[in-house]
């Protein structure tokens, strides 16, 4: 596996260049995304929860939600709203890196009708042994630039020099 | 009146068995995920992709063990259950697999307030995987709404040769 294969994966999605992301390259304030998604219709949730079999009506039923629960209206899934941070992290970790830790709070809301934003950045950058770590904040941003789900994440990036990071991941000591 | 009862204080600690999910990684399965999350990598079904890749085969996306453990075949329906009842949120079975339910009164809902993953590997294509979970922490706190609980649960998935996957926190608000 190599940069070639990377590069022939990525033609495959969107005819993008990038070949792989490397520690060095990464700076302290660099942004991920946004990733956008939306407006998401009680479509979208439907389909989202019959493919989770998650029957909380809560993401489906908008009387439920409304008369019953006192929601303001049908809710986005957060384990959706993960999907969407999930995706984000890992294309911009690329093949060679890993996405190894991400925290997500869920602070507010999202409704049916919204679209998403999510973004990230980079907070802070340090060496282990046979990858960098890359800090970042994150979170999902509406289009009333109302966030709703910050959080963390770890990404271990590869070395400008060095071989991809060890797959399945190996933490590194200490951590 | 308080929710944070000696009952639920003495399940901080309680542990499941190790839960098999009722079906391995199932290709469709994984389609109707990605799909319903708008997630195209081809990661998640091409042979050819993968194969160059370290990933040897297709996989699921990184947090799909955390949604494999539904009802098997053979159990009772948990709508028949409830079609009466107006109140019945549709929320079915444990909320964390294997782990017994808080004992909580009746109208009591259930929010996600977020989760912290670590990610080790990701599950192949037809991979059995199992979960382990525990009730890490449970207390009580006051809201504008009266008090609710923060159950903090985490869970390990593995292959059921063992590897480890995902390690996972998850923080329900119950109220």
């Amino acid at each position: 596996m190599g940069a070639s294969c990377f590069f022939e994966w990525k033609k495959l999605r969107s005819g993008d260049n990038i070949v792989r992301r490397c520690y060095e390259h990464v700076n302290i304030g660099d942004a991920l995304g946004p990733l956008r998604k939306g407006p998401l219709t009680s479509a979208h949730l439907l389909r989202w929860s019959a493919a989770m079999e998650n029957w909380h009506k809560i993401h489906y039923d908008r009387r439920f939600a409304v008369e019953h629960d006192k929601l303001p209206g049908i809710l986005v899934n957060g384990t959706l709203k993960q999907q969407f941070i999930m995706q984000l992290l890992r294309e911009w970790a690329a093949h060679d890196g890993w996405v190894w830790k991400v925290g997500f709070q869920f602070r507010a809301m999202n409704l049916e009708g919204e679209t998403l934003s999510m973004w990230g950045r980079v907070t802070r950058k340090r060496k282990a042994n046979r990858y960098g770590l890359v800090d970042l904040e994150l979170g999902i941003m509406n289009d009333e630039k109302k966030e709703s789900t910050p959080g963390t994440a770890v990404i271990a990036l590869p070395y400008e020099k060095g071989e991809p990071v060890p797959y399945p991941f190996v933490p590194p000591e200490g951590e | 009146m308080g929710l944070l009862t000696s009952e639920i204080k003495n399940l901080i600690g309680a542990e499941s068995g190790i839960e098999v999910a009722c079906e391995p990684v199932e290709r469709g399965a994984v389609r109707r995920y990605v799909q319903a999350c708008m997630d195209d990598d081809p990661i998640f079904h091409s042979q050819e992709v993968t194969h160059r890749l370290r990933y040897e085969a297709p996989v699921a996306p990184p947090l799909f063990p955390m949604n494999m453990f539904r009802r098997p075949f053979g159990t009772p329906d948990p709508f028949a259950e409830h079609a009466h009842n107006p109140d019945f949120d549709g929320i079915v079975g444990s909320t964390a697999q294997g782990l017994p339910p808080l004992p909580l009164p009746k109208g009591i809902g259930l929010l996600n307030a977020g989760t912290e993953v670590e990610v080790l590997r990701y599950a192949r294509h037809g991979e059995v995987v199992t979960a382990k979970s525990r009730y890490h922490s449970i207390t009580e706190k006051e809201s504008s709404k009266g008090p609710m609980l923060l159950v903090v649960i985490e869970t390990e998935y593995r292959t059921d040769g063992g590897e480890l996957l995902l390690r996972v926190e998850k923080t329900q608000i119950r109220r």
